[in-house]
């Protein structure tokens, strides 16, 4: 698989914009998909992609081991019950920033690479160490933004980073869209942020308070199968990074249709 | 010895020491190479110390094939002279000359107006002595810098600074005038509130002692 395997950096400049969330459900909808994925968690200082994945308590080895080379790399791999196609290779600890290097992240992409249709690496916020030594790992890259002049600044930067590193193609995933206050412009609307970030829009997530839910759970929304409006825009996004197409939601119409209220009632019932 | 020669290269060490001419010309007398290389480290040089190292050279007819170095300002001296230069990042040292070697994409020198092609986008810097000319928007957090007259085909949104050097009579002219903030020579304005029309490319420049914005002249 080597040579064809997609090594996609996620990554955002600003933090807390939901490059975590997105990793997680991507991964889980890539896998469902029947691709081979591994999801990368390259935020050793404040990790917590193994959370949102439920799979915290299952961790044994780390990429630090696989790297010292005490153990093996299907050691360090924890492989998802529900979804078997899907494996995390966990970060080491926070001390791992001193010394590891960009050869050291190409290293685990590149074995990973071996066994894996998709790699998704989870960067840390920031344009510093670590933020590089995930790019120099990566082939292409979704900047992840929240419809917020300060996050759209950030990504911006982050843009120019990648464009000199050679990263391609670099697409955009615009997440926490509140169809309400994109419609009052209270928000930045959708146009804003492309015209200045110029880059293909991979997809729009709604806000969705199940994500919070799902989150806390440690069950990534698409894992169970959620008919939530943020689940059908993360499988949406799955989809077309695989070629499919599939027309963007029109955040005008979402929350308007019958089923949609119904749904929402339904949910208001349950939690 | 604060100059020296390992691996066919002619190494500069850190403590250049005020007596480096003098060793520098010793030391490729004494070795008689046709070409050389040179490898400055961590030094920092000036114009003036490549223009000595370059003319030198000249005089003694041996071509300098190529300058290493670790320091951004020696590599943008030896660049503007038009050597070959590369910049080595060296990662315990300079932690943030990649930063820098990114930002300062300007590193030449001459007399020629600067162009620059493609978007700058937030955090990076372009600057000149002359006139520039970019053709691509400058986004929120971009800023452009330039001696001359700044003219950009595309959407001005991040901050522009013409006449630099205290050229009142330079202006800003772009396809969409909506900057941050606009400085000619040393006057300073914040960019328009309201959108501008489309379709009418805008100039800004001192009248009066203020920046003024107004439709643009195609003839000066
Ligand atoms: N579409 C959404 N709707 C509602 N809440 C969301 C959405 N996406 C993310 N969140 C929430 O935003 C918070 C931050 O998300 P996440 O951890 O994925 O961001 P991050 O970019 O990985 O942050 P960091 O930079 O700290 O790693 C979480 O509490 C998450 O539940
Ligand atoms: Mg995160």
């Amino acid at each position: 698989m080597t040579s064809d395997t997609r090594v996609i950096l996620i990554c955002s400049g600003k933090g807390g914009v939901g490059k975590t969330t997105l990793t997680a459900n991507l991964g889980i909808s890539l896998a469902r998909k029947g691709s081979p994925t591994a999801v990368l968690d390259a935020d050793f200082g404040l990790r917590n992609l193994d959370l949102l994945l439920g799979l915290e308590n299952r961790i044994v080895y780390t990429a630090q081991e696989v790297l010292e080379e005490t153990c093996r790399l299907d050691q360090a791999l924890v492989k998802h019950k529900q979804e078997p196609n899907l494996s995390l290779l966990p970060a080491g600890n926070p001390r791992m920033l001193d010394w590891l290097k960009p050869e050291d992240m190409k290293k685990i992409v590149g074995m990973l690479s071996e066994q894996f249709q998709y790699v998704l690496i989870d960067c840390p916020a920031g344009v510093e160490d670590g933020f590089r030594n995930a790019v120099a790992a990566s082939k292409e890259a979704i900047i992840v933004t929240n419809p917020e002049v300060s996050a759209v600044r950030d990504a911006d930067r982050v843009i120019g980073l990648l464009n000199t590193n050679d990263i391609k193609p670099v697409q955009l995933v615009l997440n926490r869209v509140r169809p309400k206050m994109m419609e009052s412009q209270e928000m930045l609307s959708i146009d804003d942020v492309t015209d200045i970030l110029a880059l293909p829009l991979l997809g729009l997530v709604l806000e969705d308070e199940q994500v919070i839910v799902s989150t806390n759970r440690g069950e990534p929304l698409t894992l169970i199968g959620s008919q939530s409006p943020a689940a059908r825009c993360y499988s949406n996004i799955a989809g077309r990074l695989q070629g499919e197409e599939i027309p963007l939601i029109d955040p005008s119409q979402e929350g308007n249709g019958l089923g949609d209220k119904f749904r929402r009632l339904m949910q208001t019932k349950i939690f | 010895m604060a100059i020296n020669y390992q691996n066919k290269k002619i190494c500069f060490h850190k403590d250049l020491g005020k007596d480096w001419h003098r060793e520098f010309e010793d030391l490729i007398i004494k070795k008689d190479e046709r070409a050389i290389e040179l490898d400055c480290g961590e030094c920092k040089l000036n114009c003036y110390d490549i223009d000595y190292i370059k003319t030198l050279c000249i005089d003694k007819n041996i071509e300098i094939i190529s300058l290493v170095s670790q320091n951004i300002k020696t590599i943008i001296s030896a660049s503007s002279l038009g050597l070959n230069t590369t910049l080595r990042l060296n990662k315990n040292i300079n932690k943030n000359t990649a930063e820098l070697a990114y930002s300062y994409k300007d590193i030449h020198n001459d007399k020629s107006t600067k162009f620059h092609k493609g978007t700058l986008r937030a955090g990076e810097v372009l600057e000149t002595n002359n006139d520039l000319l970019v053709v691509g928007d400058v986004n929120p957090g971009a800023k452009v810098i330039a001696g001359g007259n700044i003219m950009i085909w595309g959407r001005l949104l991040g901050i522009a600074h013409a006449g630099s050097k205290g050229n009142t009579s330079a202006s800003i002219t772009a396809l969409q005038l909506r900057p941050v903030q606009l400085r000619i020579a040393k006057k300073v304005a914040r960019g328009p509130k309201e959108k501008p029309e489309e379709g009418f490319t805008e100039e800004a420049l001192i009248e009066d002692d203020i920046i003024v914005i107004k439709p643009a002249r195609t003839t000066k």
